[in-house]
């Protein structure tokens, strides 16, 4: 007879222990190894793409409504570009009707005397030249005025004429050295520029401090007059 | 919790025995089935709504407010400048307006009747009436501004149609009619520039840049009025002027009269409108004088010295006699030859050149070929055969033609030494000549120009009347009759300042008559220093008509031309 066991037994680890166990089938060690993605459902995952998609959708409609926004805009400022480009037009185009050579020589012949005048060379020469003859009749003129007034008037004219040029000197030294200006004078208008600075910022910062029961009993005082003699109390209305 | 976590298996496992034993297998289906549902329905609704986004995102701006600003201002043809700037033609938005006369009744119809006639009082009422009884859409009235089509639009009659269009406008109407041409009711260029860069003017992409021009407004202006005043003083019937810069060829001012208003379009068949320096071909008379001179010099056979001795006053070739304006000395050297315009004297140094040599040098000219120019209304010089005669009366210009445009470029040509010019009215960038091609030495050029400014400044010359004052002006003059016909045609052709050519002027006036009453003022010479006027001349010579009127002109047109390159202010 053949003994199974001495047979089995030959086999190589066939006796071990360790072979029994592994041969004993759990189920919950199987399930363990599924890898741990498992955890998400397909559901999930479509799920989280779906409100993914949608959220983009959404963002991409607010977008485009921006977009469209801005579009219109665009469109609106084209179409006043283009509106003050024909305005332009119309306008140098008015410019070249009424500039045009035809239309200002008639303006010149309504307010212009006569034709214009060609000067030739000899005549420009002679007034390029010593101006002899110019300055001989100016200084005729200026004699012949001036016997004219009695002597009294001549006195006073030079008189106020000596004082405006020394008035005018003065000044164009002043302006043509600042630093000769005395010290006081630049302080004195130095204080009167910060106060008046002060007196501003104060006013911006806070007007409120201005409207002061003293100001306020004036101002109604001003009114109450005003309505007694019939001016309208608050000008304007 | 155990449960549920297991129907998540479920769905990966669902062949698996431990889920097929599963009790909750049945209700985990019926939610699955009620999720694929929803989720479809809801994917539709995805799809409509993603569809509708990508046409959004694809279309392009259509919107209303756009397309109306923009239709309205749409231009079609380039602006066309002058060499300052000014506009000479541009587009604007006019309307034609239309009848439909299906949509009114007998009443409607009479009413509207009635309205046009108050509104338009010129408006041929039969004639409206019976465009209206045929029932046949018609058009009204074309190229109304806004203005009139507001007034038509307030009538509120439901037969009218507006429709608009960019239309082609002239500011300077009559200034430059010769030159810019006109355009048809779809603005297609039919004439002048309008027709020649009908291409470049409808060019799309050059539409913002306009078309810049070599002519002057303010020039052209001066010498029209000129123009107009000198027709009236001598009855010419037409008259002409060309101004080109002789260095480089640019026309300043070309003008044509009579001319006509490039904004009312009307019938042009006459003769007297067509485009006298262009297109219209004449005999000049004297100033091929000059060419006579200048082929002799160039040719080395005479010089300014050479006398001619007895020079008889009629000399007779063929059937056809030939004999001098005036009486004048028997023995004339080549520069009084010039000077007194003596036919003779030419006639005989074209003798001396021979016909091969005259030939060559009016055709190294182009003074007997087409030219080409800006303009397609161009005149071709008449042929003729070449004969001993022919030499003799081509030598003081008679029995040859060309057209004045041709002139002034061969004149332009004897003053800058000699160099080839292309006439041009398109501004170039290029402000110098460049030198390239010489067909007359400078010397030629120089003792010509020595010559012509005596034509105008020695008393016994034909032209004294053009000898203003710091503008050093040399010249021929021309007198020629027209062709089968005793009328005149006198010509002047000057180069200015002598010194340093800049300028080339052309006047001529077609069949003036003598002016007893115009007062000739004659500038201040040695002869008389303080000038002297003259009434009562019957003559009617170019000295007597066409070099007053050029005179005048440049008189007029020297301080512009002055101020613009600061040359003549310097030397003044």
């Amino acid at each position: 007879m053949i003994n199974k066991d001495k047979w089995i037994n030959s086999l190589p680890n066939a006796n071990s222990k360790q072979n029994e166990e592994l041969l004993q089938i759990d189920h919950n060690k199987w399930v363990d190894t599924i890898p741990k993605k498992s955890n998400y459902s397909s559901v999930k995952k479509y799920s989280f793409m779906l409100v993914v998609f949608v959220c983009g959708l959404f963002f991409v409609s607010v977008i485009k409504n921006q977009t469209r926004i801005l579009e219109k805009e665009i469109n609106y400022l084209k179409a006043s570009i283009s509106i003050i480009e024909f305005n332009l037009k119309q306008a140098t185009l008015d410019n070249e009707v009424i500039t045009s050579p035809e239309n200002i020589s008639k303006l010149a012949k309504e307010y212009l005397n006569g034709d214009l005048a060609y000067y030739k060379k000899s005549q420009i020469n002679n007034l390029n030249g010593d101006n002899k003859i110019t300055k001989k009749i100016s200084k005729k003129n200026d004699s012949k005025i001036m016997n004219k007034l009695p002597v009294k008037i001549k006195s006073k004219v030079e008189k106020k004429i000596k004082k405006k040029k020394e008035e005018l000197a003065k000044l164009q030294e002043l302006y043509n050295d600042p630093r000769s200006i005395p010290g006081e004078v630049k302080t004195k208008v130095s204080k009167e520029i910060q106060k008046k600075k002060f007196e501003l910022k104060s006013l911006y910062e806070s007007p409120k401090e201005l409207i002061t029961l003293q100001r306020v009993g004036k101002w109604g005082m001003v009114q109450v007059v005003k309505a007694a003699l019939g001016m309208p109390i608050i000008p304007g209305r | 919790m155990k449960k549920k976590k297991k129907s998540f298996y479920f769905e990966d496992y669902t062949e698996s025995k431990i889920l097929d034993q599963n009790s909750y297998f049945n209700i985990v289906k019926v939610s699955f089935s009620r999720i694929t549902f929803l989720s479809f329905i809801f994917l539709s609704m995805l799809i409509t709504c993603s569809i509708k986004i990508i046409y959004l995102s694809l279309s392009t701006e259509k919107a209303f407010y756009s397309q109306n600003t923009e239709k309205n201002f749409l231009k079609n043809r380039r602006d066309i400048i002058d060499r300052n700037g000014n506009i000479l033609a541009t587009d604007v938005s006019l309307y034609d307006v239309g009848i439909r006369p299906k949509l009114l009744n007998k009443k409607e119809k009479k009413n509207l009747l009635i309205k046009l006639r108050l509104l338009i009082p010129d408006l041929d009422r039969n004639e409206i009436k019976k465009k209206l009884d045929k029932n046949n859409f018609f058009w009204l009235e074309k190229r109304l501004t806004p203005q009139e089509k507001d007034q038509l639009w307030l009538i509120g009659n439901k037969a009218f149609e507006f429709n608009s269009k960019p239309s082609r406008i002239y500011p300077q109407k009559n200034l430059f009619s010769h030159i810019l041409g006109q355009t048809d009711d779809i603005n297609n260029g039919i004439s002048g520039i309008e027709k020649s860069f009908d291409k470049d003017l409808r060019n799309n992409k050059k539409i913002k840049v306009p078309l810049h021009l070599t002519l002057d407004s303010n020039l052209q202006y001066l010498i029209r009025e000129e123009l107009i005043k000198a027709q009236k003083d001598f009855q010419s019937i037409g008259s002409a002027a060309v101004l080109m810069n002789i260095t480089n060829g640019e026309i300043l001012s070309l003008i044509s009269l009579p001319d006509y208003d490039l904004n009312q379009r009307i019938s042009l068949e006459s003769e007297s409108y067509i485009n006298k320096i262009t297109l219209g071909v004449y005999e000049l008379g004297s100033v091929f004088k000059t060419f006579t001179i200048a082929a002799g010099l160039e040719n080395r056979i005479i010089n300014s010295n050479t006398v001619f001795n007895n020079l008889e006053n009629s000399i007779t070739c063929d059937k056809y006699t030939i004999s001098e304006h005036d009486k004048l000395p028997n023995k004339l050297d080549t520069e009084q030859i010039l000077v007194r315009s003596s036919n003779i004297g030419a006639v005989r140094i074209a003798q001396k050149i021979g016909i091969e040599k005259y030939k060559n040098f009016l055709n190294s000219l182009d003074l007997l070929n087409v030219i080409n120019f800006d303009l397609e209304e161009i005149g071709s010089p008449l042929p003729f055969k070449w004969g001993k005669c022919k030499l003799a009366t081509t030598s003081f210009g008679h029995g040859i033609t060309t057209t004045p445009l041709q002139l002034a470029r061969a004149y332009a040509i004897l003053g800058n030494g000699g160099y080839k010019i292309k006439p041009s009215l398109l501004k170039r960038n290029t402000k110098f000549l460049e030198k390239k091609d010489q067909i007359i030495s400078e010397k030629t050029s120089s003792e010509v120009n020595i010559m012509l400014r005596k034509v105008v400044s020695l008393d016994e010359g034909t032209a004294n009347f053009a000898n203003i004052e710091g503008y050093e002006v040399a010249g021929k003059t021309g007198t020629a009759l027209k062709y089968n016909s005793k009328e005149k045609l006198n010509t002047f052709v000057s180069i200015f300042p002598a010194s340093k050519p800049q300028y080339v002027l052309l006047v001529m006036l077609d069949e003036p008559k003598p002016a007893p009453n115009f007062v000739y003022e004659f500038p201040p010479s040695e002869k008389f220093p303080n000038g002297y006027k003259h009434k009562g001349e019957n003559r009617n010579t170019s000295g007597w008509n066409a070099v007053v009127v050029a005179g005048k002109i440049i008189e007029k047109i020297g301080p512009i031309l002055a101020i613009n390159n600061l040359q003549a202010s310097k030397n003044f």
